[in-house]
């Protein structure tokens, strides 16, 4: 669905991030939880995803914060050069990939920009009365998004906002919010050097306490892979495919068993007859002819929304 | 063709699917693999592992990188003999056991159910049938199981050069690491017999990588498919060998290893 939005403000947080507030320039916006983002087409033409910074409760506005990269493709700096209040603007309606677990104990880590999608949870966490810790990095006092709401005011309690001014000494030590895995919900989102130190610094830690959304795109995956429907051939059975597991991982996981080897496409070992559908072929091991009726569940996956298998 | 190389080290890997253990000096003995040589495991729940009649089991019965990559991020060190496990992530300890009492095995157990979300009933469950190994090509043979595996660091650097990545050796997880034969000539040697410092050995299968070689040991994510770089450049999937002594040497690296 695609919304227009009227942008009804816009302030500069910081000398490179540009707070910018929409509303609905017809109708009503649809809603969004904490954690989502808003696709918009940027004034260079661009389609760009922001994560949704202001109250979920809100209904009549959605807050975006956009860091300006002079050295990107163009669509944050078309964002900060050429939108004016009052311009409209097309949209699609928000989505989430960074869902909050319900009613669990929380740490939100945010670098720089990345604070954006954190805002939006810690409001939602503090006004349902849900443990929450936020952690916020950024390189100095002047270059930190929302200080004034994060230092004082109803939020700052649950803020440690932390500068490394830039300086390797002063980087912020994680490890005792991480040492002994317990029940939190961890989320975390910024630069590519926070994101790689907290997966390592996490690797002990469980899959289903641990979120994180990069600056690369909301899609995790490989920017490939979407997730679709599985029909087994003799049973009717359908299986949901998400777009971060195999075929083979989904039954393996359901505890259908088969022989597989080396799980990247190349050995052949668990191929499976094709029945119905289009395939994604990633394998390198069938020939055109073998494409036709035969499927390499490891890699290989759907090119519309269903394949049907024989296993 | 004969070639003349070096050991580069020696290591091995107490447990499947955890840290290797660089070794000084190996005592290889006929018919055997390196000593301890993946001869514990963590089993998956269901796995059908019965120590008391160890069989081979496919690798996925097991915890293993191929799965679950982020066991790269876990420094283990296991001692063999005593049974003490230490875990790291990134330097710092987060968890030590003696797997040789039933309260450290049970400690151990729910560490890894807790990083992996594995559920009560699906629990996994440390291992151990000496002399079974849990070596990914036991399946194939007994021989096999106590083979010793070898990589050729000339072999990599041809496929770095090809590909223009950096790829570690310890993505292969071999015994022996050499340097100094003709890159993929230890493909060609199935059957015909070779030296390692002064013990002898028959090279009998060409070790076909599987996605295990995908994780990178230092990020603990998966980066580089490495089969499938093997399939484009060399229409296969095979970087290293397993090799059978024959007979025995205490071996370091240094040593020579070559073929004739």
């Amino acid at each position: 669905m695609t919304l227009n939005l009227t942008l009804a403000a816009r302030r500069d947080l910081t000398p490179d991030i540009c707070e910018f507030t929409f509303t609905a320039a017809t109708g009503a916006l649809p809603p969004f939880e904490a954690g989502a983002h808003l696709t918009v087409q940027t004034p260079s033409g661009a389609w760009r995803s922001y994560s949704i910074s202001n109250d979920d409760r809100e209904t009549d506005r959605y807050v975006i914060a956009v860091k300006r990269e002079d050295a990107g493709r163009g669509g944050s700096l078309s964002m900060h050069q050429a939108l004016a209040v009052g311009d409209v603007i097309a949209a699609r309606a928000p989505k989430n990939a960074f869902k909050l677990a319900p009613d669990a104990s929380t740490l939100l880590i945010a670098g720089g920009i990345g604070i954006t999608p954190m805002l939006a949870m810690l409001r939602r966490l503090v006004a349902q009365g849900v443990p929450v810790r936020v952690i916020y990095l950024t390189r100095s006092a002047d270059l930190t998004a929302f200080r004034d709401i994060l230092t004082s005011g109803p939020l700052a309690p649950y803020v440690t906002l932390h500068h490394d001014e830039g300086d390797r000494i002063k980087i912020f030590d994680f490890w005792p919010f991480f040492e002994t895995p317990d029940d939190r919900q961890i989320y975390y989102c910024g630069p590519a050097p926070m994101m790689n130190a907290i997966y390592l610094r996490t690797i002990h830690w469980p899959r289903s306490q641990i979120h994180s959304e990069s600056f690369a795109g909301v899609d995790s995956t490989d920017g490939t892979a979407s997730p679709f429907r599985l029909q087994r051939a003799s049973t009717g059975e359908v299986f949901g495919i998400p777009a971060d597991k195999s075929v083979l991982d989904v039954l393996r996981d359901r505890g259908i068993a088969f022989a597989s080897s080396c799980e990247s496409g190349t050995c052949g070992t668990c191929k499976m007859r094709l029945v119905a559908g289009e395939p994604l072929h990633r394998d390198l091991v069938l020939n055109d002819t073998e494409k036709l009726s035969q499927f390499m569940p490891c890699v290989s996956r759907a090119a519309g929304e269903e394949l049907t298998l024989e296993f | 063709m004969t070639a003349t190389g070096q050991i580069a080290s020696l290591a091995h890997y107490p447990i499947k699917g955890l840290s290797g253990q660089s070794l000084s000096e190996v005592t290889l003995s006929p018919g055997q693999g390196f000593p301890f040589d993946r001869m514990f495991g963590f089993a998956r729940a269901g796995s059908g592992f019965d120590p008391a009649a160890p069989a081979p089991m496919p690798k996925d019965r097991f915890l293993m990188l191929m799965r679950d990559e982020r066991l790269a991020g876990l420094a283990s060190h296991f001692d063999p003999v005593s049974l003490l496990l230490t875990l790291k992530v990134q330097g710092r300890e987060v968890h030590r056991a003696d797997l040789s009492t039933p309260g450290g095995c049970a400690a151990t157990e729910a560490f890894f159910a807790r990083m992996f979300d594995l559920p009560a009933d699906k629990m996994p469950r440390f291992v151990h049938a000496a002399p079974h190994r849990f070596t990914d090509v036991s399946v194939v043979s007994t021989d096999l199981m106590n083979a010793v595996s070898l990589i050729n660091l000339d072999s990599i650097a041809e496929l770095e050069t090809k590909t223009g990545a950096s790829i570690t050796p310890e993505r292969f997880r071999a015994n022996i690491t050499f340097r100094g034969w003709p890159a993929f000539s230890e493909l060609v040697l199935e059957g015909r017999e070779i030296t390692i410092g002064s013990a002898r050995a028959r090279v009998t299968l060409r070790t076909r990588r599987c996605a295990a070689t995908e994780v990178n040991p230092v990020t603990a994510r998966r980066d580089l498919p490495i089969p499938r770089l093997l399939h484009q450049h060399y229409g296969h999937s095979d970087m290293g060998i397993y090799a059978e002594l024959i007979t025995g040497a205490v071996i370091r690296p240094g040593d020579s290893v070559s073929f004739t």
